[in-house]
């Protein structure tokens, strides 16, 4: 649903298929030195899906409604925002699909201004129509079936078979889908794989056991076979493309255990319960792998996926999605995913705000990692299967911020 | 033991016996035939199992062959880069129902294993190690996730633009596998894994659900794996023993990686050897209740008229002569016995009669001869009374007075004489019913001798000494005082008249096996044989002026006493009356 209210409702800018900001409601901007207020030069004659024009106030509007602190007037063409403080990034957050412009006009449904309307929402099924008063031209499609609740396997039969044209897929997909002949558009890394250890375990004693399993996982290995080179791996929580800084996690931190230090130690701190989620064969493979680097260093894992209450275990393997709406944001979706009492034992409970400085986050991030109770293991981007109709114009289907780009794309004649 | 019982006993046994000895024999060529069935249809198990294993081994060879000769196999021995192929070998060992596949480079590194797909990038150690005259397929060690695993494999290599490309693939030495042999009933197939450095029980995998009792089995297990030698061995479980024919199985270095046991159970001929014995018990249970309708059918025959004569006798023993054994339903030697008895019994009551008759007779003659005696003596003063009156009538009338009152006085006394006489005949006839009180036999002896010893003192009276010994235990008998009384005085007074110069009277009572005994003694003249046996019979008396009738009457009293009464003396030394009552 995400996604396909980012087709219909647009924000002030967008991310470009180069990841790049581009212009969107908005085609300039510029703020003063310090970064503090930020103007920008609004579209002229933005259509509404109710036929009606985007007016500058609506969207001062929208945005006061989300950002009830920041200052925000319009004058003529011009949007001005002050968020009271430095925010460089200000343009990224305003990318993000919270800022999108759904203008409510009395009891009716918002309306947007993006390349298609919201023609119907029913269980499983959305329908999109083309809005023929596009600023940026009408879309090729006249209108987008957006299933629902498929199940993995039947996505892809649906795409292998021509029912669908867009399917998301698995990172273990690829393999099949490229022996399918299929081409497969991925966005910028939006999810992160890693492990987090229970309470037990996560204690300053058992910092060794965690460092030296954290240094065994071969992150390549699973990025580049497990998951068929489709992810990368992590030394961080946040991707280089969204924080924009090098990873710097195991800077400085003593050295692993030795294997037979490992294999020295009692049976309950070597032998290791590692608990992934039944339904997501991701998530097994990736523990099944780290299994093994941990049998090499001398651990004994043992991968469970019960599927209901299961035995008592002692670490989690996570996939945490984030969205690519600068880094305070990111941080704070990846945050989301874990578990309060293991936020609670890092003493970093509180999630970053979206307005937090780079080195806030920065911070932040360094802290969580700091005991090595959350092990950051790859970078995974969403994945989709494109069939052979679907072709897309100058971008691809699917933009870095995983955002779906329909409006350039059509469908060959069969 | 009755006759009945021994020839019951007898033919039980003899039945019992004959059952037993079939159960053995039975049980004995039933043990023999499942021996020899049980070594039949282990060596054929164990054929099939070689066979199975065999065709097992061309089969993964076959498999793996084509693996090799996929396009899949050849892109990747072409490509340099594997990591698309991580997954291949899950793939195509599922096409051929491969358990084991692994895909591998020249230096061991595993590209893509279907068994643990994780695995790939380490090293694999056997695959790429080169053995002289491989065979088609070969045991191996297999590792697994969780566990390590026999499997029978086969390895073949590709050569490709990247170098050699090792396919090795095989289906795993399982359950499944184990569950794929034929087996007759009570057989089993366990397989052990030698993959552990000491025998353990854990590595030990049964064909059916049920877990393996392993403990008994690791002793045979270690000797296989020492020996290297198929072993043969009998295992006692509790519910029966247990045949095992150990196998070992060796990969392709000659290691012993697994033994397989076949195992032939004996609880079936364990069950059919109880079935025989229970079969036994039931026929022999059988027979004896047959034996006893047959031994009692045959003492219906047999045994009731020994039994019906062996009664008679004790009746005749006991005093009843007229009992018969004339019908006694059966022919030969029995009926000459039970005739000759009957004769013998017609016989007895025969002589009885006549000798009844005979006494009677006497008895009457002696019933005649002393009330002859008794009247002849009262009689003669009452003829010479008479003779004298008649001779009188020719005195004087004073002196034929005088002679005539002498005369009526001796009449008088000569007609109360014969009164007298005639009295105690009457006295004996009409011996009064005993009135049964319970009387103390001390009492009754001590007031006896108490009126006998003013008497015994008298001046005159011949020296008597009168000793009582009398048992203070001696306790109530049941009786008629008056009776015993009179008893006790007229055997102490028989006593006092056999001792006319003097002698010793000697009473003794004692109680003793339920009896209250009697006995009086004295030291006169003693009695003959001839005395002794007349000497209760009524009008026999050895005394001058006796009636016979006193101890006539002391036997009859006795007698209604329910008790006995007999005498033991020898001539000169006296006589020891004794008599016994119940108590």
């Amino acid at each position: 649903m995400r996604h396909a209210n980012a087709l219909a409702y647009e924000g002030l800018v967008a991310v470009d298929g180069s990841g790049l900001l581009r212009p969107a409601l908005a085609t300039s901007w510029d703020s003063d030195a310090a970064g503090r207020r930020w103007t920008f030069r609004l579209r002229h004659a933005v259509k509404l899906h109710d036929g009606s024009t985007l007016e500058p106030p609506q969207i001062a509007a929208v945005l006061r409604d989300v950002h009830g602190d920041w200052q925000i007037s319009a004058d003529g063409d011009a949007l001005t925002i002050d968020p009271g403080r430095e925010m460089s990034d200000l343009p990224w957050q305003l990318a993000d699909s919270s800022n999108a412009m759904a203008i409510r006009q009395g009891a009716n449904a918002a309306v947007g201004s993006g390349p298609f309307r919201i023609e119907r929402v029913a269980a499983g099924l959305i329908v999109l129509r083309a809005h023929d008063d596009y600023w940026d031209s009408r879309p090729f499609l006249d209108a987008v079936e957006v299933r629902t609740g498929r199940s993995p396997a039947d996505q892809l039969t649906d795409v292998e078979t021509g029912r669908a044209d867009i399917v998301s897929i698995q990172p273990t997909d690829v393999r099949r889908i490229e022996q399918r002949q299929l081409r497969i558009e991925s966005s910028g890394s939006l999810e992160l794989v890693a492990l987090a250890f229970e309470p037990q375990l996560a204690t300053a004693a058992s910092q060794a056991i965690r460092r030296t399993l954290a240094a065994a996982i071969d992150r390549a290995a699973i990025a580049r076979v497990v998951l068929q080179g489709r992810a990368e791996p992590a030394n961080a929580l946040l991707p280089e493309w969204v924080s924009g800084y090098a990873p710097f996690v195991f800077e400085g931190k003593a050295a692993p255990l030795s294997r037979s230090a490992v294999v020295a130690l009692p049976a309950t701190q070597r032998m290791l319960a590692l608990r992934v989620t039944p339904s997501d064969p991701v998530a097994q493979a990736v523990a099944q792998r780290i299994a093994v680097n941990a049998r090499d260093a001398g651990f004994v894992v043992n991968v469970q996926a019960p599927a209901g209450l299961g035995p008592r275990f002692d670490l989690r393997l996570l996939r945490l999605s984030f969205r690519a709406a600068g880094p305070p944001q990111a941080l704070s979706d990846l945050m989301a995913g874990i578990a309060p009492r293991i936020l609670t034992l890092l003493g970093r409970a509180t999630r970053p705000d979206a307005s937090a400085s780079l080195e806030d986050v920065l911070l932040t991030e360094r802290a969580l990692l700091a005991a090595d109770i959350i092990v950051p293991v790859v970078h995974v981007p969403e994945l989709y299967a494109v069939g052979p109709r679907a072709q897309s114009w100058n971008e691809p289907a699917v933009l870095p911020s995983g955002a779906w780009n329909l409006a350039n794309v059509w469908l060959n004649a069969p | 033991m009755s006759l009945r019982t021994r020839l019951f006993a007898l033919v039980s046994g003899v039945v019992l016996l004959t059952v037993v000895l079939v159960t053995l024999t039975v049980s004995a060529s039933a043990r023999r035939s499942f021996a020899t069935l049980d070594a039949q249809r282990t060596a054929a198990l164990v054929e099939q199992f070689r066979r199975e294993f065999a065709n097992q081994g061309t089969l993964v060879a076959e498999r793996v062959d084509r693996v090799a000769q996929s396009d899949a196999v050849s892109r990747i021995a072409a490509s340099r880069d594997a990591a698309p192929y991580v997954n291949e070998a899950t793939i195509l060992a599922a096409a051929q129902g491969l358990d084991v596949l692994d895909l591998a480079t020249a230096d061991g590194t595993i590209v893509s294993s279907a068994e643990w797909p994780a695995r790939f990038g380490y090293r694999s150690g056997w695959i790429t190690t080169h053995v002289a005259a491989v065979p088609p397929a070969f045991l191996q060690a297999v590792e697994l996730p969780d566990e390590t695993t026999l499997a029978l494999v086969a390895v073949r290599t590709l050569a490709g633009g990247a170098g050699n490309l090792y396919i090795a693939g095989g289906r795993r030495l399982d359950r499944k596998f184990l569950q794929s042999l034929v087996l007759a009933p009570g057989m089993r197939v366990l397989l052990y894994q030698n993959l552990q450095p000491e025998i353990s029980s854990r590595q030990l995998i049964a064909g059916g659900d049920e877990p393996p009792e392993a403990a008994a089995l690791e002793p045979l297990i270690a000797r296989v794996v020492q020996s290297r030698q198929e072993t043969k061995e009998t295992i006692e479980w509790p519910d029966g023993p247990e045949a095992i024919d150990a196998l070992p199985l060796t990969g392709r270095d000659g290691a012993v990686l697994g033994v397989l046991l076949v195992g032939s159970s004996g609880r079936e001929l364990a069950a059919l050897v109880s079935r025989i014995r229970w079969s036994g018990v039931a026929f022999g249970s059988l027979a004896i209740a047959l034996g006893f309708v047959l031994a009692f059918v045959m003492s219906a025959r047999v045994t009731r008229p020994v039994e019906q004569l062996a009664g008679a006798a004790r009746a005749v023993a006991d005093g009843d002569w007229d009992v018969h054994v004339d019908d006694v339903g059966t022919t030969g030697e029995i009926k000459v016995l039970a005739d000759a008895f009957g004769t013998m019994t017609r016989q007895l009551v025969d002589h009885r009669d006549r000798l009844v008759q005979a006494e009677r007779v006497a008895a009457w003659r002696e019933l005649a001869r002393r009330l002859a005696h008794e009247l002849k003596n009262p009689l003669f003063p009452l003829r010479i009374t008479i003779d004298n009156l008649r001779r009188a009538k020719s005195l004087s009338p004073a002196e034929f007075d005088e002679v005539f009152d002498e005369s009526l006085t001796t009449l008088q006394t000569g007609l109360g004489n014969l009164n007298t006489v005639i009295g105690r005949f009457s006295d004996f006839a009409r011996m009064p019913a005993p009135e049964f009180a319970q009387v103390s036999v001390n009492d009754i002896v001590e007031q006896s001798a108490s009126l006998f010893r003013a008497q015994l003192t008298s001046p005159g009276h011949p020296p008597v000494t009168l000793t009582l010994d009398l048992d203070p235990s001696l306790g109530p008998v049941r009786g008629d005082g008056e009776q015993l009384r009179r008893v006790v005085q007229n055997l102490m007074l028989n006593a006092i008249d056999a001792m006319p110069q003097g002698g010793g009277l000697r009473i003794v009572t004692r109680r003793r096996d339920g009896v209250v005994r009697i006995d009086v003694a004295d030291t006169g003249h003693g009695l003959g044989e001839e005395e002794r046996r007349r000497l209760f019979t009524p009008y026999y008396t050895t005394k001058q002026h006796g009636t016979g009738l006193g101890l006539a009457i002391v036997q009859s009293v006795v007698a209604d006493h329910a008790g006995k009464i007999w005498v033991d003396s020898d001539p000169g030394r006296g006589a020891t009356f004794h008599i016994e009552l119940p108590a």
